[in-house]
């Protein structure tokens, strides 16, 4: 078991009760966002596909290392390590869809 | 409401038009109050990665992400936001901005028309509804 620390971007905040990141123990990347999930309700809904992947418009990375270029969820992890948790972010110009301020 | 400096602003516009025609995108760094106003106190500039339609979309750099979230840890600043521009089109939201979109975050889109940034507009996701509202971008010396 290594102790690492979780970092928590600002839209899944509320989950973690705006902590901005957790200490947790795991030997993998996915043993620790199972147990995020067992702390904080919802945590693995929002990252997790199906329990065995991360969500494609979610990036994970162990310390400077993306996981989809290591095994992913059974990508290990050692005392110290950061993992980051980073919402993917992409657009483009293509087919405007807007509200005005005010309008519900 | 987002509020940024007229030189901060000036500054994204600038790599707005230097990338031009091509779309640039950048994380905008600062503070939310307790009323969830962003105050923008600076701005890093991340590579696009998508290459084979840069004209039309972006895709960040996850890496460049990550070091904008490393720099700024041990700060009381946050990533409050994202900018990219709208090369010949208007500051609005596209499908694909709304499809991709993340709660909590600004969306500053900056039009670029001909080369020229032309106007900025700041967005807000409604995660229930899937849907972007306008919210207030308020530059130095706004009296709005």
């Amino acid at each position: 078991m290594s102790n690492v620390t979780v970092k928590i971007p600002t839209p899944l905040r509320p989950i973690t009760g705006g902590q901005s990141e957790v200490k947790i123990e795991g030997a993998t990347v996915g043993e620790i966002l199972r147990k995020m999930d067992a702390q904080f309700k919802g945590f693995a809904e929002r990252v997790l596909d199906d329990g065995r992947n991360v969500k494609r418009f979610i990036n994970v990375f162990v310390n400077e290392d993306n996981i989809r270029d290591k095994k992913e969820l059974e990508t290990e992890v050692k005392n110290g390590d950061t993992i980051s948790i980073l919402p993917s972010i992409a657009g483009g110009t293509v087919g405007a869809v807007y509200d005005r301020p005010g309008r519900s | 409401m987002i509020k940024i400096s007229a030189s901060l602003l000036r500054q994204i516009y600038d790599h707005t038009e230097a990338s031009y025609p091509n779309e640039c995108c950048g994380l905008m760094i600062g503070t939310t109050d307790n009323e969830k106003n962003h105050i923008v106190h600076t701005f890093r500039t991340c590579k696009n990665l998508n290459q084979e339609r840069a004209r039309d979309r972006y895709d960040m750099d996850p890496l460049d992400m990550l070091r904008v979230e490393r720099e700024f840890e041990k700060s009381p600043w946050d990533i409050i936001g994202i900018y990219h521009s709208h090369p010949d089109h208007p500051s609005r939201p596209s499908q694909t901005d709304t499809d991709r979109a993340w709660p909590d975050y600004s969306y500053v889109i900056i039009s670029v028309q001909k080369g020229t940034a032309t106007s900025a507009q700041s967005w807000v996701l409604n995660e229930g509804e899937r849907k972007f509202h306008e919210e207030p971008l308020l530059t130095e010396g706004d009296s709005r």
